[in-house]
């Protein structure tokens, strides 16, 4: 089907076209939220989350962009706000824990381990991930686009309202900042 | 590590996810959502039926209408307050009557 068709049969709440629209971009969605998050039932949540928005906003779509930059637009959203709020909950349980109100400790998440990601390269990517949960949300999500969803600059430009040397600074930034992060967690590694 | 290894390592770290393959979410996601999407229709529903009751609206109206007339009353009295606290100070103003306390009695000079 086509994509204008399907978005105009959303518009009016069809639930087949809706099936089929999360059928094709559940992957797409799921992946992007999975390479911020960095945990499979966040991603799973904030996935829904998305397909939920844009059934009740579909609406307020005017085609101006791609429909994909578009559903791109509101995972990242999402996926920050989940960020801020899991942030939130962590600070709160901790002055929580020490007023004694919360007998639980706050404990780090394990290292996140890509199902995308081979054998051989699952113990390099972890430490990556884990630099990369350091980055400025821009950064990272920047940096997730490119390295995790495979976009192409002028594409993530599209999504992130930049132009292509402002998101060509941003991975450079990025990148500069993972291989610092990356120098001292290596360095203190060796000095232990 | 020396110096060099360190960054030979950085370099692996950062191309590790160069070939990385889509990862997918679990079968019947959109199963998943259509629940989801039911659950959070009933909570509305369920709140929206509770506002639609008669016995909740009507004290909700009853309510309001107390808070308006509450608010109306109020500023009605402090309104009279204030014009009664005018004329009287404009009264005082006018026949220069001065209130005399035990005080003044008692310091009059001869």
């Amino acid at each position: 089907m086509i994509e204008t068709e399907l978005i105009a049969r959303l518009k009016q709440k069809d639930r087949a076209a809706f099936k089929e629209i999360v059928d094709t971009w559940q992957d797409m969605v799921y992946n992007t939220a999975l390479g911020i998050l960095q945990n499979v039932e966040d991603a799973e949540d904030v996935t829904q989350e998305v397909f939920i928005q844009v059934f009740e906003s579909v609406t307020s779509f005017k085609e101006e962009s791609k429909f994909s930059t578009w559903i791109y637009r509101i995972t990242i959203s999402k996926a920050m706000d989940h960020i801020r709020k899991k942030k939130r909950k962590k600070r709160f349980a901790f002055i929580q824990s020490l007023y004694g109100k919360n007998d639980q400790p706050v404990i780090d998440p394990p290292d996140f381990f890509h199902p995308g990601i081979s054998i051989e390269n699952k113990e390099n990517a972890a430490v990556l991930f884990k630099a990369m949960n350091q980055l400025p949300p821009n950064q990272k999500a920047a940096f997730t686009l490119n390295k995790v969803e495979g976009l192409s600059y002028i594409e993530i430009g599209e999504i992130m309202k930049l132009s292509v040397s402002a998101v060509d600074a941003l991975l450079h930034r990025a990148k500069g900042n993972l291989k610092k992060i990356l120098k001292v967690y290596y360095t203190t590694v060796n000095g232990k | 590590m020396k110096d060099e290894n360190i960054h030979k390592k950085i370099e692996e770290v950062m191309q590790s996810i160069d070939n990385i393959s889509k990862a997918s979410p679990r079968p019947f996601l959109f199963t998943r959502l259509e629940a989801r999407m039911q659950r959070e229709k009933n909570i509305w529903e369920k709140l929206s039926s509770f506002v639609a009751r008669p016995v909740v609206a009507f004290a909700c109206i009853c309510l309001v209408i107390m808070i308006n007339a509450m608010v109306i009353l109020s500023a009605n009295t402090s309104e009279n307050s204030l014009v009664q606290q005018n004329s009287e100070s404009a009264t005082v103003d006018e026949y220069s009557q001065v209130t005399t306390t035990l005080y003044d009695f008692e310091n009059v000079r001869p």
